[in-house]
């Protein structure tokens, strides 16, 4: 028996060294436990953060918060520079709005159609320009321009500074140093997580949520550009070197050049992020096509929240796919293009044709009213599908046993847990994935959680998320692995993960409502649904990427189909897994905090409650405590060779 | 063959008097050590002495290279060999300062490199050293033209004029008809042949090779070995070249240094190293080297006497390689006159030259020469003249003369 005496041994000993270094960092995390536990339970016995440990920072941030208001307009700090900034951003906005509106829907079509032409080719025009046809048919032309023109202003504020940070982490190591675990960090946090502090300076209004635009999608410009700045081929550089060009030469024509690809790419990511964070930040005042989903949710009208969602899907769509092709088309290979003279020129054309015929406006009789058939379906699938169905149960009643056999065991039981021990699971965990670094943070957040004074809240967020972790891993887990084994499961899964990966988090919560009412069921149901791509992929990836030399060994040697996958293909797509449960866990995170907006409770519900009635030290500590929650979440799920490489 | 071509590129003219023109570079006490206070290292004989490892475990410092020296000519090839890891890529970079040398002077001539401010050292790179790239270091977003033309681009040169100059050096290489190509669209040969174009555009002294052709399938590097050689045949241009591969090294090289842990272990003509090297190591390393094709008759031949002189027989030139010399006496039948310039300077017959195929006959082999900077009688140019006087000059072959025995013509 071959196959035994070859894996075997092999299989073996790798557990048992991972097994022992583990054990060792139990004992000492034991040992530690033993000495501080008796001691904080005598001191602070109860089962919730106790309040001596508290500090209440509401009473100062209420403070602060009203001083900022009382002073928006006298202290020379907001006259002199959040005041100018603050115009500045709306006179910008308002003039891609107005210039919108002035091209007239025609001209605006010609113009995304033709743009995608020249950058991606025939197919992608037609797409793009139907795209914004069917966004003037459902009625949503002038949502669409508001948002448009605020994404326009959006991510050319955080292009140039993503770029200009890239470009100092780029070329000095010191920058680098400090900007990257910054930016890493930053991607984890939730949207919801920004919205506050801007809202703080700005209040309500398209300054604040421009400027919270621009914080979300800025990080990965910086990052990709830096990547692609320290990415270029060794070789090029020193040839260019050797030829003796100087600095500024070098930076222009190699370095640059050489970085377009994952430049582009963080214009991609950004302009994806920016649609994301701009259609959220219609909770504090961005308006648009956000803003309509987010009113027609609260009234739980799924009708008109699908016929605004419609068109933020097709708009992210058609930015991703149109400016994904322009960053393929790096391989070297020109192929042919319509020149830019010709784009500019028939744009034009059509556009002053719209203003001659005097059809600037969408015209009203074109609008198809999805709004009043969508909402009889769903009345119709709330009379039908919500429960009594014989032998499945109706989706509520799913929802209703989800809640009551899943989320409520699992939040009572970490809120009945004592405070102490759920430190030491963190600690735990962080340190057994990840190092005594990762488990410090993760552990230090999780105490700042109590601190802030909201314990009980962020257990009930965190069940939220530990429930819809686990389910986005079995399922994401399932598909990963059938879609590794099977080429064709491959093939039918790419489109569908394509469009959900670039869907804002945002329109993941109309279905939901529209299938399981309002509650926290949804708002983990949104959460698997837009977690799951990401996880799936990971997972497919990491399979497929096993050295293939290693599978034929196995192969030869006899192994069986089981063996493979138990011996060979998990073992080596170990970081493969653990990073898509470490992102499962980021996204499920953020869109938990956002089903607050849909009945999830919780710090979610927390920030709606405080930006809605202005009490904004309330929604602050929620975001506070938002913020320690992602970092808690994602240094628990670190795996060690990505903080190692690092290099933090 | 491929010897006689290299070594006679010079017109005449140029080098009339090869010791008398000031070498192009000169490189004295060279080194490069890397790693923390990298420059107590050469100066401190202790730590000199250390090995390898021991010097890195005391110090945390490697040496890459360790008190090199020598010149290059002007108009010559002259090739650095070693294993990866001898040091010889970064020699090379140290020429223009791509990599900061730790100590030594190295002068471009008659010019102190290491004492050159910025502006000048980018002078230097942009006019007088340019160099070719083992993984060709193309920038891939422009065209073969754009890419032969950036050396001039950097040096401010309009568009018209350098794509003008570029195309002309396009053509030089071989590569007409493919100017509007990008690199991804090349193979490994063309994209070098780019790589060589784009050094030759800003026409320096001198040209750097590093390593040029080991990315390159066997039969294309042979191509551009020719392409090498027929260039240095056309300009005469002045080369410095690294290689690992021996047979590069023999084929391309006026002089050879092989180096070995930073250290130039001989320095020589390639029938020196390959005829008398200079250690067991060198020995090792040329074991396998068909001899007959790098040693020339001179190393074979014995002094002619007067009935030589007037004999028949098929005659040879003096730096013919002995497989020529062979080829020749097989289809005579008898002994080869050695003529240098119509003068018969000595007599190969078979036996002579079955010796030196045999690795039997030759005294240099079991007599190695010290020498590990050149002499006079190492330079291949010179040989032209001392053979010219009337009587042989006894100086490079004092063995030829006890050959004799079995030479019964």
């Amino acid at each position: 028996m071959a196959t035994v005496t070859a894996v075997a041994p092999r299989a073996g000993e790798r557990p048992g060294l991972l097994g022992r270094a583990a054990v060792r960092k139990l004992l000492l995390l034991a040992v530690a436990a033993a000495v501080l536990v008796p001691f904080a339970a005598a001191r602070w016995a109860s089962g919730s953060w106790p309040e001596a440990l508290t500090v209440d920072v509401s009473g100062p941030l209420a403070g602060a918060s009203d001083w900022i208001i009382d002073n928006r307009d006298s202290h020379p700090l907001f006259l002199y520079f959040f005041g100018h900034v603050s115009n500045v951003v709306v006179i910008a906005v308002r003039a891609v709005y107005l210039a919108l509106l002035a091209v007239g829907w025609a001209g605006v079509t010609a113009v995304a159609g033709l743009v995608a032409w020249r950058v991606a080719g025939l197919r992608l025009a037609l797409g793009t320009a139907v795209a914004f046809l069917a966004c003037g048919l459902l009625g949503m032309w002038v949502p669409t321009m508001q948002t448009l023109a605020l994404m326009v202003v959006a991510v050319a504020a955080s292009v140039v500074l993503g770029a200009l940070l890239g470009l100092a982490a780029g070329l000095s190591d010191r920058m680098d140093r400090v900007l990257r675990p910054v930016l890493d960090t930053m991607q984890v946090f939730p949207a919801f997580a920004y919205l506050l502090p801007v809202v703080l300076v700005f209040g309500i209004g398209v300054p604040a949520a421009v400027l919270a635009t621009v914080i979300y999608a800025a990080p990965p410009m910086a990052r990709l550009t830096s990547l692609g700045l320290r990415g270029a081929d060794k070789e090029v550089l020193e040839a260019v070197e050797s030829l003796g060009a100087g600095a500024r030469q070098r930076l222009l024509t190699a370095r640059i050049p050489l970085a377009r690809k994952e430049l582009l790419l963080g214009l991609n990511q950004t302009i994806m992020m920016a649609l994301s964070m701009a259609v959220i930040a219609s909770v504090i005042g961005a308006g648009g096509l956000g803003d309509r989903v987010y009113q027609a949710l609260a009234s739980v009208d799924v009708g008109a929240a699908l016929a605004a969602g419609i068109p933020i899907v097709l708009l992210a769509v058609v930015l991703d796919r149109v400016t994904a092709a322009a960053g393929a088309n790096t391989d070297g290979t020109p192929r042919p293009r319509t020149h830019w003279l010709y784009v500019v020129v028939g744009a034009a054309a059509v556009a002053v044709a719209g203003r001659l015929a005097d059809r600037l406006e969408w015209p009203d009789g074109w609008v198809v009213a999805i709004a009043e058939p969508v909402n009889r379906a769903v009345d119709w699938m709330t009379d039908h599908l919500y429960s009594g169905v014989p032998v499945i149960g109706g989706t509520a009643d799913w929802a209703a046993r989800f809640t009551t056999w899943v989320l409520d065991p699992v939040r009572d039981g970490l809120q009945w847990l004592p405070w102490w021990s759920v430190l030491l699971v963190v600690a735990a965990l962080a340190w057994l994935i990840g190092t005594w670094r990762t488990a410090l943070t993760a552990v230090l957040a999780m105490a700042g959680i109590g601190v802030l004074g909201v314990w009980n809240p962020s257990l009930d967020t965190l069940s939220q998320v530990l429930a819809a972790v686990a389910v986005t891993l079995v399922i994401g887990f399932a598909i990963g692995l059938a879609a590794s084994r099977s080429d064709r499961v491959e093939r039918l899964l790419r489109p569908v993960l394509d469009v959900f990966q670039t869907m804002p988090q945002f329109v993941y919560l109309i279905p939901v409502v529209a299938l399981f009412g309002v509650g926290r069921a949804p708002a983990v149901a949104a959460a698997i649904v837009y977690a799951l791509p990401a996880v799936v992929r990971i997972t497919t990836q990491g399979l497929r990427q096993v050295d293939p030399a290693a599978m034929e060994s196995a192969r030869s040697l006899g192994a069986t189909s089981g063996q493979q996958l138990r011996q060979v293909q998990l073992p080596l797509a170990r970081r493969a897994l653990l990073l898509a449960v470490n992102q499962g866990v980021v996204l499920v995170l953020a869109v938990v905090i956002i089903g607050g907006l849909v009945g999830g409770g919780a710090l979610g519900y927390d920030v709606v409650f405080g930006l809605a009635q202005g009490d904004l030290a309330t929604g602050l500590v929620a975001g506070a405590a938002i913020v320690c929650l992602g970092l808690m979440l994602d240094r628990v799920t670190q795996p060690t060779e990505r903080r190692a490489k690092k290099g933090a | 063959m491929s010897r006689a071509t290299s070594a006679t590129p010079q017109p005449s003219g140029t080098t009339a008097d090869p010791e008398g023109g000031p070498p192009v570079f000169s490189v004295d006490g060279l080194w490069k050590v890397f790693g923390p206070k990298a420059e107590r290292v050469p100066a401190d004989p202790g730590l000199t002495a250390l090995d390898p490892a021991d010097l890195r475990s005391r110090t945390g410092c490697t040496v890459a290279v360790r008190d090199v020296s020598f010149d290059v000519r002007k108009g010559e090839v002259f090739v650095v060999m070693g294993l990866s890891g001898s040091g010889k890529s970064t020699l090379v970079r140290c020429l223009t300062r791509l990599i900061e040398p730790t100590a030594g002077s190295i002068s471009i001539d008659g010019e102190d490199v290491r004492a050159m401010d910025k502006a000048r050292l980018r002078e230097l790179r942009r006019h007088r050293a340019a160099m070719v790239f083992q993984h060709f270091g193309l920038l891939p977003h422009r065209t073969v033209l754009d890419n032969v033309a950036y050396g001039l681009e950097i040096q401010g040169m309009g568009r018209a004029q350098r794509r003008a100059k570029a195309a002309e050096v396009v053509a030089k290489v071989g590569l007409e008809g493919m100017e509007q190509r990008r690199p991804a669209q090349l193979s490994g040969g063309q994209r070098q042949r780019v790589g060589l174009a784009r050094a030759l555009a800003v026409d320096p002294q001198v040209l750097l090779f590093d390593e040029p052709f080991s990315a390159l399938d066997p039969l294309i590097r042979r191509d551009m070995q020719e392409e090498v050689i027929r260039l240095h045949h056309e300009e005469g241009r002045t080369m410095v070249f690294i290689t690992h591969d021996l047979s590069e090294a023999l084929r391309l090289g006026d002089r050879i240094a092989l180096m070995r842990d930073g250290r130039v272990v001989q320095l020589g003509t390639p029938e020196e190293i390959v005829g008398s090297p200079a250690d067991d190591y060198v020995r090792d390393f040329v074991r396998d080297v068909p001899r007959e094709q790098v040693l020339t008759v001179r190393t074979a031949m014995r002094p002619a006497s007067s009935a030589d002189e007037a004999g028949s027989g098929p005659a040879v030139r003096p730096d013919a390689t002995v497989s020529e010399a062979i080829e020749a006496v097989a289809r005579a039948g008898s002994p080869a006159r050695v003529l240098d310039q119509g003068r018969c300077v000595g007599i190969v017959d078979s036996a002579a030259l079955l010796s030196v195929v045999a690795g039997t006959g030759t005294l240099a082999a079991t007599e190695p020469s010290t020498a590990t900077e050149p002499s006079t009688a190492t330079e291949p140019f010179a040989a032209t003249e001392p053979f010219a006087a009337p009587e042989p000059s006894p100086a490079p072959e004092p063995f030829a003369g006890t050959e004799r025995p079995e030479g019964a013509v």
